[in-house]
């Protein structure tokens, strides 16, 4: 099993708290968070990633305990096990799409050891994604939105981290755009070793996932 | 870290630059006014060496130093030659040089003394003073000129010239006696290159006929050749340098010379008013020290200024950086990386700057103001200084960094 959590619940500084429901996900599976706003799902993403500390409940990722991690090993276990994609604005801007992608590896080194020629997989994954080399060159201002949203995937894909984390990825894509950008997603995953966790209230995109999760509060 | 700073560094140009100048202006001015110091010291030091003793009437001994040395203000009195001559006969004095001063020639002191004064008389340690052109005095109108004197005036050797009476420009002409450039002497940085020497007898000569400042015979009505030697010496002279056989007798002779009771003259060891007269000279460059601490510490405040500002625009940056795995001491290393960098490139930039203006400007400053820099990268003390601004820096630039760590710790990935 990649990830599991229980009775994972967060209270906020106002007294609000909210319940999440238990997920298990093994590999290859693909998991739809969805939820109206406020409902809590960057929360959620927060906890899963390990930015947010754990009040109660339990989340294991790859047999990873979060309750008994610090903050550096829960930053760590980020680096190492966890790609995440933001749904905008996911590129340093001072950075070429290539060295973007690359960043991933600067905190892991268990993700550099899965992969012996970084140049030879960017263009690999670039490649599976429909993105043409030359674009890895180029600045995210250079970019179109699509692109640097597959550039994003491309730097959660590199080195396989087990676990990947997106946040309303296509939120600022077209219906036929989000349709393509999340089949090359779940396309890219190795069925082996990796699972997704897509935040988002698109129904669209309902029918490519395993299973949908829904996210609701209670105070 | 250091490669992502860099890059992060290159997006922005523009406030970097604009550090990097401050930064670096202020650390070449901080240099540049040190080793300007160091340089007036020393040359100041180096003024006047191979003097055991400086002997002149009874007065402070700044002020003898003033005007026996750097030409400055006016002698309070004279000593007369008869006291000279018996503290010269001393055992414990090996030589003696007199000076007489009080004329001068557009602007620059006329030093009258014996010849004996170029080869007793040395400068920067143990340098002896060297002719560019021509000899000492032969004759009793023969001059010598200082570098200074010959490049400003335009004079050389054969040149003639009235001086005047008096140091001010004010003073009567001596146009009855001509002076005539027999040699013109090589720079050496310090009063000597801006001084005129002729012979005590020449000055003695044109000062026959004058009472109480102003001339009642002219040179032109009597035959100079059938004036007598010794009407030519003089009864008086302003001072007088003395070299002693054993320096260990240096404070003895002082005192004895002191306590003269003949005459109410005093005996000053240069090295001691030296270091008096720099006391006093000195303490402007302390205000300027001064100055300078106050603008490195205004650009190290708009160093920090500048990275707290960028902090709000690179929150997206933190924030991916966060996501992929960074830690906060991660990302508050990049912000002390960057600091470290731009103070130290900094650095060597003002270094270089330093030594592109000393190499600019070496002869210039020799020429014009007598200061000799030395055209060196940097001293170690020079490297301790910039190297404890760097660290100040650094110092500073962990509130930033500190803003850094707590804010990516306590915020989420939405923000």
């Amino acid at each position: 099993m990649i990830l599991e959590t229980q009775q994972l619940t967060y209270q906020y500084k106002s007294g609000k708290t909210l319940y999440f429901p238990d997920i298990q996900l093994h590999p290859d599976e693909k998991t739809l968070v969805v939820g109206p706003s406020g409902s809590g799902k960057s929360t959620f993403l927060n906890l899963l990633s390990g930015v947010l500390p754990i009040q109660k409940g339990s989340i294991t990722l790859n047999a990873h305990s979060y309750a008994t991690q610090t903050r550096q090993q829960l930053d760590k276990l980020r680096a190492d096990h966890i790609g995440i994609i933001f749904q905008s604005l996911n590129l340093i801007p001072y950075l070429s799409g290539f060295e973007n992608a690359a960043l991933s590896l600067q905190f892991s080194k268990e993700r550099r050891t899965h992969v012996s020629d970084i140049d030879t997989s960017i263009k690999h994954l670039a490649e599976g994604l429909g993105l043409k080399s030359e674009i890895l060159a180029k600045q995210p201002k250079a970019m179109s939105i699509g692109q640097q949203q597959r550039i994003a995937v491309i730097r959660a894909m590199l080195g396989k981290p087990a676990l990947i984390l997106a946040d309303e990825p296509t939120s600022a894509l077209d219906p036929i755009a989000t349709e393509q950008f999340m089949k090359e997603l779940t396309r890219s995953i190795d069925p082996a070793k990796q699972a997704v966790i897509v935040v988002s209230h698109n129904p669209a995109l309902f029918p490519l996932f395993d299973r949908v999760v829904q996210i609701g509060e209670s105070a | 870290m250091i490669s992502l700073a860099l890059a992060s560094m290159r997006a922005r140009p523009f406030p970097i630059i604009l550090v990097i100048l401050a930064l670096t202006s202020s650390m070449a001015l901080l240099l540049a006014v040190d080793r300007i110091k160091v340089a007036t010291q020393n040359g100041f030091n180096q003024s006047l060496s191979g003097v055991d003793l400086v002997l002149g009437p009874r007065s402070s001994g700044i002020e003898l130093m003033l005007y026996t040395v750097f030409h400055l203000g006016k002698p309070t009195n004279n000593i007369t030659t008869e006291t000279f001559n018996d503290i010269a006969q001393d055992p414990r004095i090996k030589w003696a040089v007199p000076i007489a001063l009080g004329d001068s020639h557009r602007g620059y002191r006329v030093i009258s003394t014996t010849d004996e004064y170029f080869e007793r008389i040395k400068f920067a340690g143990d340098q002896s003073l060297q002719f560019r052109e021509g000899s000492a005095f032969k004759e009793l109108n023969d001059v010598v000129i200082g570098s200074a004197v010959a490049d400003a005036l335009g004079y050389t050797i054969g040149t003639s010239m009235f001086v005047t009476h008096g140091s001010g420009s004010l003073g009567e002409l001596h146009d009855d006696f001509a002076f005539q450039v027999s040699g013109v002497l090589a720079p050496t940085g310090t009063p000597t290159d801006q001084a005129i020497f002729v012979s005590l007898e020449g000055y003695e000569l044109v000062h026959l006929g004058w009472t109480n400042g102003s001339q009642a015979i002219s040179l032109k009505s009597i035959d100079i050749q059938k004036i007598p030697k010794e009407r030519l010496y003089p009864q008086t002279i302003t001072a007088a340098y003395l070299g002693l056989t054993s320096k260990l007798g240096l404070f003895q002779v002082a005192r004895s010379i002191n306590e003269y009771s003949e005459e109410a003259v005093s005996a000053i060891i240069p090295g001691v008013a030296l270091t008096e007269l720099w006391s006093i000279v000195g303490s402007v460059d302390s205000v300027f020290k001064l100055l300078n601490w106050l603008i490195i510490g205004i650009s190290i405040i708009a160093m920090m200024t500048m990275t707290m500002t960028a902090l709000e625009s690179r929150t997206r940056e933190m924030t991916i950086l966060r996501a992929l795995g960074a830690t906060p001491l991660h990302l508050s290393s990049m912000i002390l990386a960057e600091i470290v960098l731009i103070s130290s490139f900094s650095v060597l930039v003002a270094i270089g700057l330093v030594r592109v203006l000393t190499w600019i400007s070496v002869d210039l400053l020799s020429e014009w103001a007598g200061i000799r820099i030395e055209l060196i990268w940097i001293t170690t003390n020079e490297l301790a200084i910039l190297g404890l601004i760097v660290f100040a820096g650094l110092i500073a630039s962990l509130i930033p960094a500190a803003m850094v760590y707590k804010r990516s710790l306590h915020r989420g990935f939405s923000n």
